[in-house]
């Protein structure tokens, strides 16, 4: 049940914003990792056991009802073989087991980032290790993506580094207030 | 009397809600980049079956979410501040929001129902066919499908910034969401 609006009005204002924040990131960062989780399992499940990408089968129904041209049906199957192309053996499952934690942590950090609004008594010691375990996914991913070659690094690596500069302020921000507090209550505090 | 805050429940639905959505715009956009399906060409198989399973579960959940809010209705929020356009904009924006989601479910199943391929419930229970494939039909239902999932994503960028507002005023109503 909600707390009551002194208890509302008590709580610091960097820990109800960054709180909202995490949360709404955390969010979305949850569905970034699930789908990225799918895309390579979807990828790799997918391969021919040749290894070579049969040729787009581009019927004019189907290519009315999706709305594209014969040339970018056939894209398609070209951006596929691509990726494939450009994956080292090692990157699915690398990127699919840095995905799945990442999920996993994500999920967490809307938890953490809920009780940092509601300034529970954990919340900040809990955000500090849930966010420095995002910006290690992300230094992973981004050091994963740094060892496959040009084509995943365009892909993939803007995306990264604009998340580890979020989590990165994020930390920093919730490290931040947890030293203003201590601070604040130690001045206020008895001798 | 009535409580402070939503039901755990409803709580919990919320926020399953919200990662389950941005999933499905998020691999909706990856998915609509693979190649078109053939005999040798399967990549669509398994995230568009995904994306059906969890569209139709969202329905339920919505349901089930409309059904708690409405019976344990909670008190509003301590401070009444909140001037009286921001209020209407947010009941609007909830309304709305529930509206297209139902109508993102609804929209989704008809689309897919006209198509060739069945719907298998989580891979375990086939849904009967309601509808002959037909072209025609699949395009006008998929083309409301996608109106309607621009109009959610709108709406929930207002939701977000609804969020935010609040939280910078520290007036309670975040926290109604957030009671864990």
């Amino acid at each position: 049940m909600i707390a009551p609006r002194s208890a509302t009005a008590s709580v610091p204002g960097w820990a109800s914003i960054l709180g909202v924040v995490v949360v709404v990131l955390g969010v979305f960062l949850t569905a970034a990792h699930a789908t990225e989780w799918l895309k390579q399992s979807v990828l790799s499940a997918n391969v021919p056991p040749s290894g070579i990408m049969p040729d787009a089968d581009c019927p004019p129904a189907e290519l009315e009802e999706e709305g594209i041209s014969e040339a970018e049906c056939e894209y398609l199957v070209d951006h596929v073989r691509g990726l494939m192309l450009a994956s080292p053996d090692w990157f699915p499952a690398a990127m699919g087991t840095l995905a799945i934690m990442g999920t996993i942590l994500a999920f967490v950090s809307v938890i953490v980032g809920g009780a940092l609004v509601n300034h529970t008594p954990w919340a900040s010691v809990a955000a500090i290790g849930v966010l420095g375990g995002l910006v290690l996914i992300d230094i992973l991913q981004f050091g994963t993506v740094a060892l496959a070659g040009p084509i995943l690094r365009d892909a993939y690596l803007g995306n990264f580094f604009l998340w580890f500069l979020l989590h990165l302020m994020l930390v920093t921000g919730v490290f931040a207030g947890r030293q203003y507090d201590q601070k604040g209550s130690g001045e206020s505090g008895p001798p | 009397m009535q409580r402070q805050g939503f039901t755990r429940t409803a709580v919990l639905i919320h926020w399953i809600l919200a990662v389950s959505i941005l999933f499905l715009f998020l691999s909706s956009w990856w998915m609509m980049g693979l190649p078109l399906p053939s005999p040798d060409l399967q990549f669509r198989a398994l995230p568009f079956q995904l994306h059906k399973n969890i569209g139709l579960t969202l329905a339920i959940f919505l349901l089930t979410l409309l059904y708690v809010r409405l019976k344990y209705r909670p008190a509003p929020p301590g401070d009444r501040k909140t001037g009286s356009q921001v209020h209407l904009l947010a009941v609007v924006t909830h309304v709305l929001i529930y509206l297209s989601v139902f109508a993102l479910c609804v929209t989704g199943y008809l689309a897919s129902a006209h198509t060739r391929w069945d719907t298998v419930f989580w891979w375990m229970i086939r849904f009967p066919r309601i509808a002959a494939p037909n072209e025609e039909l699949n395009e006008l239902w998929s083309d409301l499908h996608i109106y309607s999932s621009w109009l959610l994503l709108g709406l929930v960028a207002v939701h977000v910034t609804g969020a935010i507002y609040h939280s910078c005023r520290k007036d309670g109503v975040v926290r109604r969401m957030i009671c864990w």
